[in-house]
């Protein structure tokens, strides 16, 4: 039987960028209704248990409601919907916590609500299970923009092996950040800024920032990564990374009006650009401060710790989407047989 | 210099005159201006029924339209009370008051005995009150006894322009909540009134009519059925004294205890429902403490125990009619 | 080393201190009530500290804060003095109301605290008008009021939250979201169970932080309130907390989960969590904190000892300052 895990963050994009930036907030409701057009996908697609991250944001209420409703009333039809059994801390703590037992159950893909931020915490815990992004976060770098039903038919396509196994999926190169014996990943970018803190995560100080490590940038990219977007871009596929040095304003060689996070198109101050080699060690330029994981302080490091940014190319897998669909065309998975009655009218 | 305005115009102008005096007074309440934000004229009503038009003009930072949120805005007037503005907040009908009690019950009123006498909330809230308008049940009560029932409130409500001029300029200094209630009925009623600001201090009852054969209590717009069965019950020669309260908290109880001691009788008239009411609670400190005065049993005309009804007939027989007031008075004197 | 925070270190043992003093304040009364000592109801704050503190490290005696019936904490982050706090839970007349408020009605507006408040969602109107007011009479000061997820659900939040966007106060609403409304999970009682979307759907920016975090409070509540007095307008800022003991005292709590409560003790102590974080980074040792631990537990036993020892209000303040004048 195929079965397909959803992990939705009832609290991504809620933090401090909602006042500096005026960046968006998807509403609780809409987020339920995501998850409802994505098991809508997957139901038509043959998949019949979906594993879920029990959440007390609000999701899970709206979807319990509006499945027992829609159940009564026969007018949908909806996989099985199963909690994971697991304590809600409301952190991301439990993002990894439903990824790991994702990945034990064995279920043939993990669709993530959120943003770069929680992809990152789902992939840091998923093993191989490929993934697919719904961008449901402040900054959207990673997972594409799209249609959550078209995801979900596309998941649906690929774990059920109408797409033959091993066809819908791509690899994914991804940052690593080590602070002593402490490892961390990052999707798309990695931060080092002056702030020796965590607080409220986002960044947004640009005299703070020092360096950037990107995995990919594309000119036309939100974040941190559309630094390198705009100053050297480099795609997903291409296996090297950029590493930007960033510096206080006054010592800069040139400077560059990115658009760092939605709303906020800052002045960041450029001393150079260099490229990334996988499995090199680079070492920050400031002895003390934090790293911001695609957006977000994570990790605090002082003079006294070991700490280096690597890249690694195939780390991780992702539903390919766009594929699973163009295959479906090809193969006619979502034709069928007219009625015979209807047909020789 | 005195001139004849009528009480609607004595509201506007006694909030002129403080809005002009101290800049801490602000008025706050549902089209009290008018038009907000709509593409027509400013000033566009100055109040439902027109009672601070033209003061936008005059003290615009001073006059705020809010939304129709009276638990909001009224709290908000109370909140800035204790901040260093004196807010007026117009609660339209008195009728919304439940929608925001609350807020006057259980915050305004209580603030400075909950807080140990450290807190000052000089805030008014006015609102029309009284039936007569066909307005019916919700918009027409007379809700003075529910109001006069909760500690740390002050309640007003005068019966004609003079005394509406005195006693709002008297509310706006006050450092304690004041509900201010003008019957509508009343508001183009005439009286003198000096142009300069003037003060009535809470708590004085005003004679309204001396007499000695019997004492009416009353206030609001009874004051003036009382005086009409008055005139009616001079030709048949009874002396009709009529106390006008003027203010229910404080209430001038003295003014009430001497008048009865002179004339033996009472009559109390409210037009507010009869169970627990402005009437119920004169009689019975009356009854308690001038009982050895009285020559009669007190007599009550109240309106009755239901809603304000719409029916013109019937909402003519739900408020004290210079007849009833009149019949309760000769009941009084035996007749 | 140096210190990586946004605050330097006398402010940060500020505020450890107005946290441990709120978290043994409460702990006492909980040992106080439980042996009759206490009259009326009590509901507190301990576990909830970093969310007050966190926030009224930013604020001045002209910002005004309206409260919850969980308000102790708020009345000892906002500067109301503990000693007149004990005396009033003690319904003494040297307490800050005179023994005439008590618990659920602290106050002390020179401070710029507008009470505590037995009314659910009652402060969010006040607040208003003390934004209103600042506003008006042309000073920086913002309103804020605390209310829980409960309250969240009466009609004047949501109404004076539509009044601060269209006036643009500077008006902050602070939802303390605990996960319990009494003993009635936020998950049964609110439709959406968002706030921040309660908030955008005012046309206000709205956001949630990790409650238990002082530093992520104290980061995103800064960034607000400097908003604010700037003239940025009204914003809800959630706090996601949690509550370490019932409802009031005396609540047996058996709507928690099994071991709910020593999970959160053990693991989910915003205290706990501070220590860890200023002296992981050498700002603050274990032995400083001890030692402000010890002179608060002195405090309190002080507090306790002079509130026991007071008068009762005498018998004639019984109709006292009902009103101003009379």
């Amino acid at each position: 039987m195929s079965t397909v895990g959803i992990i939705a963050n009832p609290v991504s994009a809620r933090d401090i960028r909602r006042i500096v930036s005026h960046a968006g907030n998807l509403p609780i409701n809409d987020r339920a209704n995501i998850v409802l057009r994505i098991l809508t996908g997957l139901s038509t697609t043959g998949v019949e248990e979906v594993f879920i991250m029990p959440e007390n944001g609000g999701i899970r209420t709206q979807l319990v409601r509006t499945i027992d409703r829609e159940d009564r009333m026969g007018t949908m039809r909806f996989p099985k919907l199963t909690y994971l059994d697991m304590p809600v801390t409301c952190t991301a703590a439990d993002s990894a916590e439903a990824a790991r037992q994702m990945h034990d159950q064995g279920v043939g893909a993990i669709i993530v609500l959120g943003g770069d931020g929680t992809s990152r915490v789902v992939v840091s815990k998923c093993g191989n299970t490929p993934i697919a992004g719904v961008s449901t976060g402040t900054n959207n770098a990673f997972p594409e923009l799209r249609e959550p039903t078209i995801t979900g038919i596309a998941v649906g396509l690929a774990v059920t092996g109408q797409v033959p196994n091993g066809q819908g999926y791509s690899f994914n190169k991804r940052l690593e950040v080590r602070v002593n014996e402490k490892r961390e990943i990052a999707l798309v970018d990695v931060a080092v800024v002056a702030e020796r803190f965590i607080g409220a995560r986002a960044i947004w100080k640009t005299e703070n920032f020092r360096d950037l490590y990107v995995n990919f940038g594309l000119p036309d990219s939100i974040g941190m990564s559309s630094i390198v977007g705009l100053l050297s871009p480099l795609d997903r596929e291409t296996p090297e990374g950029r590493h930007i040095r960033l510096v206080p304003a006054e010592s800069a060689r040139s400077h560059l009006l990115a658009p760092i996070a939605p709303g906020l198109i800052e002045n960041v101050s450029i001393d150079g650009v260099e490229t990334m080699q996988p499995d090199e060690v680079y070492l920050p330029s400031i002895s003390a401060g934090s790293f911001a994981l695609d957006g977000e302080r994570e990790l605090t490091f002082c003079e006294t710790d070991d700490v280096s940014v690597r890249l690694q190319t195939d780390a991780f897998r992702t539903i390919n989407v766009s594929y699973c669909m163009a295959y479906a065309a090809k193969h006619g998975l979502l034709t069928r047989e007219s009625d015979s009655a209807l047909a020789k009218l | 210099m005195a001139r004849t305005l009528s009480m609607k115009d004595a509201i506007n102008e006694a909030l002129d005159l403080e809005m002009e005096r101290d800049k801490t007074v602000i008025m706050m309440g549902e089209d009290i201006v008018g038009g907000a934000g709509a593409g027509g004229e400013d000033d566009a009503w100055g109040g439902v029924l027109g009672v601070s038009k033209g003061l936008y003009a005059k003290h615009p930072k001073q006059m705020i339209d809010t939304p129709l949120s009276e638990s909001a805005y009224v709290g908000a007037a109370i909140g800035a009370a204790t901040c260093g503005l004196r807010p007026v907040a117009e609660l339209m009908f008195i009728d919304f008051l439940g929608v925001c009690l609350d807020q006057i019950f259980n915050q305004a009123a209580k603030f400075r005995y909950m807080f140990g006498g450290k807190a000052e909330t000089p805030v008014v809230i006015r609102a029309m009150c009284g039936g007569g308008f066909r307005a019916a049940a919700q918009h027409s009560q007379m809700l003075t006894p529910i109001l006069t029932h909760i500690p740390g409130l002050k309640v007003v409500c005068p019966s004609n322009a003079y005394d509406t001029k005195g006693l709002l300029t008297q509310a706006i200094r006050d450092n304690d909540p004041v509900i201010f209630l003008e019957h509508k009925n009343l508001y183009g009623s005439e009286t003198d009134v000096p142009e300069e600001a003037y003060a009535i201090p809470f708590g004085e009852a005003n004679i309204s009519r001396e007499g000695k054969d019997v004492t009416i209590v009353t206030y609001g717009l009874m004051v003036h059925r009382s005086l009409e069965a008055a005139e009616t019950l001079k030709k048949e020669g009874i002396d009709v004294e009529i106390v006008d309260l003027r203010t229910l908290s404080p209430i001038d109880m003295d003014t009430v205890l001497e008048s009865v001691e002179e004339t033996g009788r009472l009559v109390c008239v409210d037009e507010a429902n009869p169970r627990c009411s402005i009437a119920t609670d004169v009689s019975a400190q009356v009854a308690k403490d001038a009982f050895k005065s009285l020559k009669a049993p007190i007599g009550m005309v109240t309106a009755p125990h239901s809603p304000v009804p719409f029916s013109p007939s019937l909402e003519d027989s739900y408020i004290p009619s210079a007849e009833k007031i009149a019949d309760a008075v000769r009941e009084t004197m035996g007749a | 080393m140096s210190n990586p925070f946004p605050l330097e270190k006398d402010k940060l043992i500020e505020a450890y201190r107005t946290m441990k003093t709120i978290r043994e304040f409460e702990e006492r009364l909980h040992v106080d009530f439980g042996r009759g000592d206490i009259p009326g109801f009590v509901h507190l704050y301990a576990g909830e500290e970093a969310s007050g503190v966190g926030i009224m490290m930013h604020l001045k005696d002209h910002d005004r804060i309206a409260s919850t019936h969980r308000g102790h904490g708020h009345c000892i982050a906002k500067g109301v003095s503990v000693k007149s706090m004990m005396a009033e839970i003690y319904g003494k007349a040297t307490g800050s109301c005179a023994g005439k408020g008590g618990s659920m009605h602290i106050a002390d507006l020179s401070k710029g605290m507008m009470g505590a408040n037995g009314i659910l969602g009652a402060g969010a109107p006040l607040i208003c008008g003390a934004a209103l007011a600042a506003q008006k009479l042309e000073h920086d000061g913002v309103g804020i009021t605390f209310f829980g997820d409960g309250a969240s659900n009466q009609g004047t939040v949501l109404e004076s939250m539509n009044l601060a966007a269209i006036w643009n106060l500077p008006a902050i609403f602070v939802v303390e979201n605990n996960g319990y409304a009494e003993s009635t999970s936020v998950e049964y009682a609110v439709a959406s169970d968002s706030y921040v979307d309660r908030a955008t759907g005012f046309g206000m920016p709205g956001i949630t932080v990790d409650g238990l975090d002082f530093f992520a409070v104290y980061e995103a509540a800064g960034e607000i309130i400097k908003r604010a007095r700037e003239g940025a307008g009204p914003t809800l800022l959630e706090c996601k907390m949690i509550r370490f003991f019932g409802h009031f005292e005396g609540d047996a709590q058996t709507y928690r989960a099994p071991g709910e409560n020593e999970e959160n003790r053990a693991n989910n102590d915003c205290l706990k969590i501070f220590r860890s974080k200023v002296t992981e980074a050498g700002v603050l040792t274990d032995a400083e904190l001890n030692a402000i631990d010890g002179e608060v537990m002195t405090l309190i036993e002080e507090a306790v000892e002079e509130a026991k020892a007071a008068p009762l209000p005498a018998a004639e303040e019984l109709t006292t300052d009902v009103y101003v004048s009379y």
